[in-house]
């Protein structure tokens, strides 16, 4: 795969926000036609990402280094350049991203208060993920990391909803101020780690594959792995540091709760594994039951606090905790069925949290009200949107064939593997989860119809390529992981604290049963050996 | 995309102006269809290459009528009721060849098994196979599954004829259907799990079919998770097998539980299989689970008689009598079943005698024998309860779909409004007794033999309580079933504008009546040598399913239990004419006799109220709490509370920048003097 695609993820929507400034705002039109054809460009990009990615040959593909400065001060060989590649870990990121950009600006497309400023900083918010999922230097990691999340505040300011339907009045200035300021906050802890890397390992370097093979003490790594999985941690909605997500979610508007719960969550876990684990083993050892506990914890807890939210946004912004806990969960195992069902959780995660919050957006925009009770029997006026929001509800319960299954199950098992107890209480939040998504589907879209609705229209055109595009990607998934979790494997052989010396050989597309059974032959005989990465840990918690 | 995609509109207007066209056009494509997919599979079986080994195909005819059904379902004539009809029968002749092909390959031969595994997704180490294995427990099932579904459809084409939503009907029937099969052939507890929930989706999907009524809804919602809390152990002792013996073949972790190996001993074990059980008893009602399925009536008659009857509920049967060996092995597994069974068999049947919803009644009937079958897997008796689990499928079916003529003649399901039918439905009425004295356990008819069967089984392995207990049981069936038949049939009609509208159902739904009819009376009797041998089987259903490890032995019929069951079946006929025969009188002073004992059985022993306690006050409670955990702790203290403090500092702080000269003077002096003593006291030490 040519670099220049991966160069062309960051430039494509940069040079669109570009081309925006230039485009009188009145000529909304023409803002949304540049808008389209940049999401398009960059789903294609993406989806080329993905499909060139040579799954045989693995590593990491489509490198391009290009120096910026080198040799001055501090700095030595490859000091800061600017280093891009995608591992396989990053390819279906990347691809998550094109899918929910281009849904997010279909969705957008109803806009109509200066939408050219709305997509330009949502431009902005996509290069920058971008960015950071195909970023192999710890200076423009870091760079991208802050460009995601510094447009969200005005996004929200401007283009948010309102205060939530009852309860206390917290409206969208609280809820961006909250979220950057969080954000902020813990890039900060980042920040620190990140300058505690570069001068341990002496270097002078930020390049992260350097990096990563330098080797740090492991007091040094015990030290600064909470650091990352603390400052990674809090945008991947990290117990008990999980606080800007509901808020921030419900007070943003659509197509930005659908990246930021799509997309940007993401990146916190990504960043766990670019910078944590896969540069700290030891301290990722050290630490990981800590993460586990947190991270069954937001599980339990964003399902336990979902059951009984009417705030429509509230709910699916709690139910993102309680997914993004079983990211957590998935990470902390470190072993290569969990990590990797971590990874398709992300994925599945993101297209699934990005339909609700589309369709949510699609009522939301002719209702003026969240307040779950207030609806009913939708169905009968909205039989399209139910369709979709049905599918993701479903998704989200664990539903088999479709994505939500493949990703919790693989995280499941790999708890199993190492924290047993752990593993039940995830299964148990499954329970949780089937309760508050059966509840909002009975009180809001069945039943008898609620006469006040019947103003209601059913999905916008746009509205149906998204949730299409979204649903396709969670059918896709569920019924055939394959492509995702090879590349998602590739991925996990570079990460020693995972695999070390580069052996995994644990079946993980939803594991093995096993090879062709000679009939009459003892069955036993053919069981798989089951690789164990984290031998020696005990049998943990 | 399931969108429910209009008919275009001059495709209407045909319809409505020229039915008759209309009619014909639907017959030639059907025909044409139909042909060519008979064609087909007259072909393939002509190349001989249709064996044991192409199984899958049945549920993949279903599963391509769901896919057509979802997508162009409205652009059909007749929403495509015939694709989902075709597909079934096609997997129903399927079916046919395959038994053959089974019996050829074994010439009578035990319990083998043939498995034909292909990679659903592989690629390095990486993969995930999908394995499809029969043998005669998957070939009762099949069998039971291919036939009901088969009947189904076709009653369905006449009792869901002008509903709404008809097409989408048949499409959950065949998602149904391919789900169900593929979870009877399914090798590996996997792909057996994948499709437990697709067809808990399924199930929920057609309670809520009527999702216009609020109790449908709630009906559906209950059922799902109510099940689903039992997945939640399935899923649990799926890994915990897969933890220790690293596969999910189910043949391979059989093999390991038999023979203690692989650290499946003990109490790892039993856990592992208790948990494996609480998904059994999800799906099949066992109490405590036994809620969700009387509310699951909601749902259209057909779906009750093909899901909540024969097919679905009979999956934790299937289960369990698929690792059987496992929950052998360990220690205490198969008394806990047992218990769980008979508490179920007899709790059921002792709620049914009170209830005046006939599909209730019926419903109620489904759980006691569930729980019977599970008391005979819990007793070892994997022959009978699989017997059993048939017989009950087509007379239970039948039943239902019985049930469900009466309900579409008479509009009403409360049998307090109904009396007096049976000269009005005749064949409605003659089927439905038939099935009832099945039901009872009246020889010859199926359930008799199947029921004798399984207390033989208990006699000679268990208890004389348990073997007491299932006669009590086969007493109260006989109560509830011939209240029934009484208070819908028989005695003078209640409510009269009922009686005067009620009429025979249409040919559509009379013919799955009479051939489930012909079922109920004959199934049983594959229980002799003869019979099976006439039929292809090495013998009797004895000597077709054996038990893990054991010998086929032909069904021997132990003359005292025999006729000591029957007598206690008829008893329950006695008692009940007696008590509710005309217009009930002598049963309503018993209750108001026993006002408690009445309340607590007519209130199904306060499970539900009990349930909707712990959600209401333990499940939500605790979301509330957690709720405002999170509000007032997390964030308005923790959050704010900070962002607070900072501001606070900020604003404090900034009376400390004076401007004056002399301040800051004073300040540096200060500080001056502060490091001084800093330096002299660290220096000094």
């Amino acid at each position: 795969m040519a670099g220049g695609v991966l160069l062309a993820l960051v430039l494509v929507p940069l040079g669109a926000a570009v081309v925006l400034m230039a485009v009188p705002g009145r000529l909304t039109n023409v803002v949304r036609a540049v808008a389209v054809l940049a999401a398009l460009a960059m789903f294609v990009l993406a989806l080329i990402t993905f499909i060139a990615y040579n799954i045989s040959s693995g590593g990491i593909q489509g490198e391009l280094r290009w120096d910026w400065l080198s040799n001055v001060a501090f700095l030595g060989d490859n000091g800061i350049t600017l280093h891009v590649g995608v591992d396989g870990i990053a390819a279906p990121l990347i691809l998550l991203n094109g899918i929910v950009t281009l849904a997010g600006t279909w969705v957008s497309f109803k806009i109509d208060f200066r939408n050219k400023d709305f997509f330009i900083l949502l431009f902005v918010l996509s290069a920058g993920v971008f960015g950071t999922f195909i970023s192999l230097d710890l200076f423009f990691f870091f760079f991208f990391y802050e460009l995601a999340v510094l447009p969200m505040y005005q996004l929200i300011v401007i283009w948010g909803s309102g205060p939530a339907p009852y309860g206390a009045n917290r409206d969208r200035t609280y809820g961006s101020m909250k979220l950057t300021m969080m954000l902020v906050a813990a890039s900060v802890a980042i920040f620190i780690a990140i300058l505690a890397i570069f001068n341990e390992a002496g270097a002078g370097t930020f390049d992260l594959p350097t990096l990563w093979k330098a080797g740090y003490s492991p007091a040094f790594q015990k030290t600064f792995f909470p650091f990352i999985m603390i400052g990674c941690g809090v945008l991947a909605g990290l117990w008990p540091f999980h606080g800007w997500s509901p808020d921030g979610h419900a007070a943003a508007p659509t197509a930005v709760s659908m990246l930021h719960a799509g997309v940007l969550m993401k990146l916190g876990a990504f960043g766990i594994l670019r910078l944590g684990i896969q540069m700290f083993p030891d301290g990722a050892r050290f630490w990981m039951p800590a993460l586990m506990v947190l991270g069954t914890t937001a599980a339990l807890y964003g399902a336990f606090s979902a059951t009984v939210q009417r705030d429509w946004k509230l709910m699916t912004g709690f139910s993102s905790v309680s997914h993004m806990g079983y990211v957590l969960m998935g990470l902390a195992t470190l072993n290569p069925i969990g990590v990797n069902g971590a990874v398709l959780q992300m994925f599945s995660h993101g297209v699934m949290t990005a339909l609700f919050f589309a369709m949510i957006g699609s009522v939301y925009d002719q209702a003026h009200t969240r307040d779950l009770r207030a609806f009913g029997g939708l169905i009968h006026k909205m039989p399209r949107f139910v369709a979709f929001f049905t599918l993701a509800g479903f998704a989200s319960l664990g539903l088999p064939l479709l994505s939500g299954f493949v990703a919790e199950f693989n995280i499941f098992v790999g708890t199993f593997k190492t924290y047993p107890l752990f593993g039940a209480l995830g299964v148990f939040s499954a329970l949780i989860t089937a309760t508050y998504i059966l509840r909002m589907f009975s009180f809001a879209f069945f039943g008898p119809f609620n006469a006040r609705w019947s103003g209601l229209r059913d999905l916008l055109p746009t509205e149906v390529l998204a949730g299409s595009l979204l649903a396709g990607a969670i059918i896709f998934l569920g019924l055939w992981p394959s492509p995702f979790v090879d590349r998602i494997a590739q991925g996990l052989r570079g990460i020693p604290a995972i695999c070390p010396n580069q052996q995994c050989s644990v079946g993980l597309g939803a594991s093995n049963i096993r090879p062709h059974a000679p009939p009459g032959t003892t069955p036993i005989s053919w069981l798989i050996d089951v690789h164990t990465p984290t031998a020696g840990r005990g049998s943990g918690l | 995309m399931l969108l429910p995609m209009p008919l275009p509109a001059s495709a209407r207007r045909f319809q409505r102006e020229h039915p008759t066209a209309w009619a014909w056009q639907t017959a030639i494509v059907g025909t044409i269809v139909l042909g060519g997919v008979a064609a087909i599979v007259a072909v393939i079986a002509a190349l001989k290459s249709f064996t044991v080994y192409s199984a899958w195909l049945m549920p993949a005819f279903c599963g391509g009528a769901f896919v057509i059904l979802a997508l162009v379902r409205n652009y059909l004539p007749r929403k495509g009721d015939w694709v989902s009809i075709f597909a079934i029968t096609g997997a129903f002749t399927i079916f046919f060849f395959l038994l053959h092909d089974y019996l050829t390959r074994t010439s009578g031969g035990g319990l083998a098994g043939f498995d034909n595994s292909f990679d659903w997704l592989n690629v390095g180490n990486y993969g995930l196979r999908v394995g499809f294995f029969v043998d005669p427990i998957a070939i009762v099932m099949l069998a039971v599954v291919a036939t009901v579904s088969l009947m189904v459809n076709i009653y369905s084409t006449g009792y869901m004829h002008g509903e709404a939503r008809y097409g989408w009907f048949f499409a959950v029937l065949s998602l149904f259907a391919a789900a169900m099969m593929t979870l009877v052939l399914a090798d590996n507890f996997l792909l057996m799990y994948v499709c437990w929930e697709l067809v808990g989706i399924c199930s929920f999907l057609l309670i809520g079919f009527y999702y216009e009524r609020r109790s449908a809804v709630e009906a559906a919602k209950k059922a799902f998770v109510t099940t689903r809390a039992g997945d939640v152990g399935f899923l649990i002792g799926i890994i915990l097998f897969w933890r220790a013996t690293g596969t999910f073949d189910v043949q391979t972790i059989i093999n390991a539980a038999v023979h203690h190996t692989n650290g499946l001993s003990g109490a790892y074990l039993t856990v592992a299989t208790l948990f494996l059980f609480l998904g059994a008893m999800g799906k099949s009602a066992q109490v405590p689970f036994q809620v969700w399925l009387p509310d699951a009536m909601e749902g259209p008659t057909p779906v009750s008689a093909l899901i909540h009857a024969a097919t679905m509920v009979v999956a934790g049967i299937y289960l369990v009598a698929r690792t059987l060996p496992i929950f052998q092995a360990a220690e205490g597994a198969t008394t806990v079943v047992l218990i769980i069974g008979v508490v179920t068999a007899l709790m059921a049947a002792t709620i049914a005698i009170v209830q005046t919803d006939l599909k209730k009644v019926i419903a109620y009937s489904t759980i006691s024998n569930l729980g019977f079958m599970m008391a005979a897997l819990g007793a070892g008796a994997v022959t009978g309860a699989m017997f059993h689990l048939m017989t009950h499928a087509f007379f239970k079916a039948l039943l239902f779909l019985g049930a469900g003529s009466v309900i579409h003649a008479t509009g009403t399901q409360e049998m307090p409004e109904m009396g007096g039918l049976a000269p009005k439905m005749k064949i409605t009425f003659i089927t439905f007794l038939f099935a009832g004295l099945a039901n009872a356990g009246i020889p010859p008819l199926a359930g008799f033999w199947s029921k004798d069967e399984v207390l033989k089984s208990v006699f000679d392995n268990q208890n004389a309580v348990y073997l007491i207990l299932l006669l009590l049981w086969v007493l109260l069936s006989g109560i509830y079933t011939a209240r029934m038949i009484i208070l819908t049939f028989f005695g003078k009609p209640r409510v009269r504008h009922i009686y005067n509208h009620a009429h025979e159902s249409p040919p559509s739904m009379l013919l799955p009546l009479i051939a489930l009819g012909l079922l109920s009376i004959a199934a049983g009797w594959v229980a002799f040598e003869g019979i099976g041998k006439a039929l292809g089987f090495p013998g009797g259903i004895g000597q077709f399913v054996i038990p893990f490890g054991g010998e086929g032995e032909l069904l021997s019929i132990n003359g005292g239990l025999a006729v000591g069951a029957t007598i206690a079946g008829l008893l329950g006929f006695f008692i009940a004419s007696y008590y509710w025969w005309g217009l009930g009188e002598r049963a309503a002073r018993v209750a108001a006799h026993f006002p408690d004992l009445y309340d607590l059985v007519r209130r199904k022993f306060y499970f539900d109220e009990m349930y909707q306690a712990i959600i209401d006050r333990v499940v939500l409670g605790f979301g509330r709490v957690v709720s405002w955990f999170d509000r007032q702790v997390v964030n308005d203290t923790g959050v704010d509370g900070s962002a607070d403090v900072t501001g606070f500092a900020g604003f404090e702080l900034k009376l400390s920048e004076t401007g004056k000269i002399p301040n800051y003077a004073l300040a540096i002096a200060g500080g001056v003097v502060v490091l001084a003593i800093i330096a002299f006291t660290t220096q000094g030490v």
